[in-house]
């Protein structure tokens, strides 16, 4: 079919009247949109400019007036002939660039199904390397290919070829290659950076890397060459710690031990990242670090944590005593008197653990107190609660609970007895009933202060002594708790009584 | 009244995605290694992982065993070992010492390992140095986010408070930008950013070079606005006993990724139970935001309606009864079960909150928050410490009392930190030195000290990082300014009013009506504002940080009224409580849009208090 329109074309151009009558021809068949394709097609397989020219164009032409006048048809006429534009227009635009690189400047003789083949991106590669830069962007270009694959691959490559011509000096080059790359997107700096640095333009290299507006990148060629206090920098600029984290580590290993901390002392950042990785994996150079910064404080810190990872008393007390040590000169006094106290609690744990063979190393005070107080070594407690200022509140507690645990109630009694006590003595109501004394509880209701009596009777439950003392008192929301715990069929003439003085205390 | 969904509210965008691509990744990164292999895996990401992909899954892709990792010496005879873990040091040095073990054994083996949810250089320099570089292989699971529920989204990341707030290590900044830009790729681009605190900065920009970075999609948005925040702005918060029954749960059973084990106590049996708790749990997704005193009366009433739908059956005829079991019995029975255990829950709460204990406590937080009757708080604290009550629950006091007030007077605090050693031992001075650097405990002191050494140390570095280092000592130096900021932002509801915590007015009822979560309120006010201004008294107290950008893409034909402007993206950097998350599900409802919460992790008090202990480390 193609065959008899660039036949009609021929005549066509030789003014035939024939011409007509093959139009009619095809277009009877209805086979003119297949004819075009054809001869598109055809277009692309053809080496000779013009020739193509004559098979793209001549199959949308028509006649005007009698003069051969050839036109391309315009978009809306190529659709009113039912023929998909998109493949003349790509025919055209890949026909411009087959005849552009055949040119014999250029020497590269492709058809269009090589062409095809290969793809755009092998082309510009192929381009690339004959360092056709200027022609591999036009090409980009025009063919509209994804700046980040086309024109910014094609300028990297010019760049990387441009670094490496020695007799231009690195201002001139760094200045051309930015100038150059200014507005392309996704340039990679460093990747150039990197051609510099192998063809031994370090300076040029770090010049480059100025340009690279992401740290990650710079950083590890910064350290393949050996800029390792700019790496640092950047890696830190950057706010990634990942970065700082690869920086310092490298540094560790590549530095001896006195640059290293020279120059993290300097990067207070990277320095508090390296005493986090420290604390995990190196204790020893923890402490080192904390003692080239005679950071007393710290190191007092250091000494209490490694005190009780160690198992050995001796160790222990020996560690807490250079955390005093610390503690002081860091004057800390509070923290320094807390070790003492810390280490006189371990020798008389000890000790006690030797002479009565109770588990008691490694307790709180108050834990140890515990301990002695529910084996029965009163004694020994009591001269803890001397000895290290136990507040005499704490004391009371920490005895009440101890002796009701062991359910020791003459003991307890006593206790009550010694003097009066400073918590009170609801407490002691309240820790009977918890172990289900009611008998012992009742003995210590008639102790409590006024204010808690309520309370102390509900707790035994005794609901007339718990009435009567809310009555006695005049408190309204007491005597409401009171009313609240009464049950209507047992307490029905308490709850009478209740109820009137509940009104008179409103009234009040 | 139940928080049931109110008519008009905005539909949220299906997160189950997520899910499904964590899962292909993780299912195509297994596949890497064909053959029959055995995977070990973190501790903290058994759960995290059972979500994504069960055991199952795991066994269909040739995962022979499955071990949890210990750091100890292991037992197996695969030829192929699998490492899944978080990139952390001490856990890449294990598998170095295995791996160097089975060389010096002579033993042939192929190991890898996946880091999730990305590979950090150091963990990598980590193998290089210790020679097994080239024996194993490395990948990355971008598992950056776990869906815990419609409107929860979390990064698993517990550690990130820590890591960022207390050690200065900022490693997950980037992992937290790159959430973002996940659900930005996935879900659309946002319109606006809004944020506060150095964190949230610092997220922001990684987020922002990584969209650069990538290539631009132009989709129709499902979120509007993004809010970030630093978990340090507001640590009055998450001290807060929570009184919300999803808070409550949280607080005594510990959810732990969604999920809770009721114990024999709750079950009412002798075994435990493990129960999802989110919105696919009918009975829990109609209480999960009310205040812990209506629970009960709710769940009676649910019970009765229950009782009255079992009733039907008497009197049905045959068919009415087939039509009965087929249909209506399995949903009844299914709620029936669910209706226990949450009585049961709320039974064995009731045991613990409603003692006079519970309630002094409660007192003693809102005396605080409202900073009235200091003195007995201090005596109440001091008391609290001296009866050994609770290890976690006295700090909690203690930090609640510190920053409401500004830090604690020298004598006070001297003596209740030794009465606090004396009680629980000497290796708490460690935690009381991380609870002074986060600005949690203090002592008041005269505040020369700071700027004098800010300025020494300032002459001894470079310029850039003197404008780094001053942020640092200014987060140092930070004063919480609380009772100032709760004035400001009226916080604390006037006392003496009666709240009536069935019909809640504002975000108090979170807490019995007596606080409004400063992080909540923050939020409320800037989407009131569009932005910050006006506020600029407010942000100076918490020490300025924030920002609102106008993303690109919001040009005026995204402003039309879809569902996605009404969505709302909150992202809490360091951890945020039920109580939060409640509190914004009620903003929400009054103002009309949803909000959606991306944590680092879920937390509440005893979390964020015990991952600053320093005993375990």
């Amino acid at each position: 079919m193609a065959g008899i329109l660039y036949l009609m074309a021929f005549v066509l151009q030789k003014e035939s009247q024939k011409a007509d009558e093959y139009l009619r021809e095809i277009k009877e068949q209805s086979l003119l949109s297949e004819a075009v394709r054809q001869c598109v097609e055809a277009a692309g397989h053809e080496h000779e400019p013009e020739t193509q020219k004559t098979l793209l164009r001549r199959h949308f032409t028509y006649r005007r007036n009698d003069n051969t006048h050839w036109f391309t048809p315009s978009l809306s006429q190529l659709l009113s002939l039912n023929f998909p534009p998109e493949q003349f227009v790509s025919m055209c635009r890949d026909l411009r660039v087959l005849n552009a690189v055949r040119d014999y400047t250029v020497g590269i003789p492709l058809t269009h199904t090589q062409f095809k083949q290969m793809t755009v991106q092998v082309l510009i590669d192929r381009l690339v390397y004959r360092k056709l830069y200027p022609l591999a962007i036009e090409v980009c270009r025009y063919l509209k290919t994804p700046e980040y694959q086309g024109v910014s691959r094609v300028l990297k490559h010019w760049a990387c070829y441009k670094v490496q011509q020695k007799e231009e000096s690195d201002e001139v080059i760094a200045k051309a290659v930015s100038v150059k790359l200014a507005d392309a997107a996704g340039i990679s700096y460093s990747e150039i950076a990197t051609k510099a640095y192998e063809s031994g333009r370090t300076e040029l290299a770090i010049k480059l890397l100025e340009f690279e507006p992401r740290s990650g990148e710079q950083v590890p060629l910064l350290l393949k060459m050996k800029k390792s206090p700019l790496a640092l920098s950047k890696a830190i600029e950057s706010g990634d710690t990942d970065l700082v984290y690869t920086v310092v580590m490298y540094l560790k290993n590549e530095l001896n031990r006195g640059d290293f901390f020279m120059m993290l002392r300097n990067q207070p950042v990277a320095l508090s990242l390296y005493k986090q990785f420290c604390k995990h994996q190196e204790q020893d150079t923890l402490k080192d670090l904390f003692n080239q910064d005679d950071d007393h404080e710290e190191l007092g810190n250091f000494y209490v944590k490694a005190s009780y990872k160690d198992q050995r008393l001796e160790a222990r007390v020996a560690l807490l005593q250079s955390a005093v040590d610390e503690y002081y000169k860091a004057k800390n006094d509070f923290s320094a008197k807390t070790t003492e106290d810390e280490m006189r609690l371990l020798r008389f744990q000890r000790k006690l653990e030797e002479e009565k063979g109770e588990q008691l190393v490694g307790f709180s005070l108050h834990d140890t107190m515990t301990t002695l107080l529910s084996v029965g070594l009163h004694k020994h407690a009591e001269q803890l609660y001397k000895d290290f200022r136990v507040p005499d509140k704490r004391f009371w507690w920490l005895k009440l609970k101890a002796l009701a645990e062991k359910e020791d109630w003459e003991e307890l009694e006593k206790f009550g007895k010694t003097k009066k006590s400073p918590i009170g003595y609801l407490p002691f109501v309240e820790v009977c009933i918890k172990h289900h004394n009611k008998y012992e509880a009742k003995k210590y209701v008639s102790k409590v202060t006024p204010e808690q009596k309520v309370k102390a009777h509900l707790a035994v439950g005794d609901m007339e002594g718990a009435a009567e003392a809310a009555i006695e008192r005049r408190n309204e929301s007491e005597i409401s708790t009171v009313l609240s715990r009464c049950s209507a069929t047992t307490d029905h003439l308490l709850m009478e009584r209740l109820n009137r003085a509940k009104a008179t205390a409103v009234k009040k | 009244m139940a928080h049931t969904e109110w008519k008009d509210a905005p539909g949220l965008p299906d997160f189950s995605l997520l899910k499904r691509l964590a899962r292909d990744q993780l299912i195509f990164l297994l596949e890497q290694l064909p053959g029959k292999k055995d995977l070990f895996i973190d501790a903290d990401l058994m759960s995290p992982l059972d979500r994504i992909a069960n055991v199952t899954i795991l066994k269909q892709h040739e995962v022979d065993k499955l071990y949890k990792v210990e750091l100890k010496p292991i037992v197996s005879s695969s030829d192929q070992l699998c490492f899944l873990i978080r990139p952390r040091i001490q856990t890449v040095k294990w598998i170095s010492d295995l791996v160097n073990a089975d060389k010096v054994a002579g033993r042939f083996r192929r190991y890898k390992i996946i880091f999730t949810p990305q590979k950090f250089y150091a963990c990598e320099t980590v193998l290089e140095e210790q020679g097994v570089y080239g024996d194993v292989t490395t990948d990355e699971w971008n598992f950056y986010i776990l869906p815990l529920d419609d409107d929860i989204l979390s990064l698993e990341l517990p550690e990130f408070f820590r890591d960022n707030f207390l050690e200065g290590d900022q490693r997950w900044v980037t992992t937290a930008g790159s959430a973002l830009r996940l659900l930005q790729s996935v879900y659309g681009s946002f319109s606006k950013v809004y944020g506060i605190g150095r964190c949230a900065k610092m997220v922001y920009e990684s987020w922002r070079e990584l969209m650069e970075d990538g290539e631009q999609r132009t989709r129709q948005p499902e979120f509007a606005k993004v809010f970030l925040v630093d978990r340090d702005v507001d640590f009055v918060t998450p001290l807060c006993s929570q009184v919300v029954y999803e808070g409550l749960v949280d607080d005594l059973f510990r959810i732990k990724c969604g999920s809770v084990e009721f114990g024999p106590d709750v079950t009412s049996s002798d075994k435990s139970i493990k129960v999802m708790l989110n919105s696919q749990d009918k009975v829990f997704s109609e209480i999960r935001n009310e205040h812990f005193s209506n629970v009960f009366g709710f769940l009676s009433q649910k019970a009765k309606n229950l009782q009255t739908a079992y009733d039907k059956r008497r009197g049905m005829d045959i068919q009415q009864m087939k039509a009965f079991v087929a249909d209506e019995l399995k949903g009844l029975k299914q709620e029936h079960r669910l209706l226990s255990l949450h009585i049961g829950a709320s039974e064995s709460m009731m045991k613990k909150k409603t003692k006079q204990d519970f309630q002094e406590l409660l007192k003693t937080e809102h005396s605080l928050l409202e900073g009235f009757e200091i003195r007995e708080c201090i005596t109440y604290i001091e008391e609290h410490i001296n009866r050994q009550v609770s290890m976690i629950d006295s700090l909690r006091l203690l930090c609640l009392l510190s920053i409401t007030e500004n830090g604690l007077l020298s004598k006070d605090y001297r003596s209740l930190k030794a009465q606090y050693l004396q009680s629980y031992g000497i290796e708490h001075l460690l935690t009381f030195a991380n609870l002074r650097q986060l600005g949690l405990l203090e002592e008041q002191q005269a505040g020369e000290t700071l700027t004098v050494m800010e300025s020494k140390v300032g002459k001894l570095v470079n310029d850039k990082t003197v404008g780094k280092l001053t942020d640092a000592f200014s987060s140092l130096a930070k004063k919480s300014n609380f009772r100032a900021l709760s004035k400001r932002l009226a916080l604390v509801p006037k006392s003496g009013e009666e709240y009536d915590l069935r019909v809640p007015r504002d975000m108090a009822y979170v807490f019995s009506g007596a606080y409004i979560p400063l992080s909540c309120k923050l939020i409320e006010q800037v989407l009131e504002r569009d932005g910050w201004t006006g506020m600029e008294e407010v942000t100076r107290m918490l020490n300025g940080q924030e920002f609102a950008v106008t993303g690109g893409s919001s040009s005026s034909e995204a402003r039309s009224k879809t569902d996605a402007q009404r969505i709302v993206l909150v992202m809490f950097l360091g951890g945020c409580t039920f109580s939060e998350i409640s509190a914004l599900r009620f903003l929400g409802k009054e103002r009309g849009c949803r909000f959606i919460v991306v944590t680092t992790a879920i937390t509440n008090s005893s979390r964020l208090l015990e991952a600053l202990l320093d005993n375990s480390a």
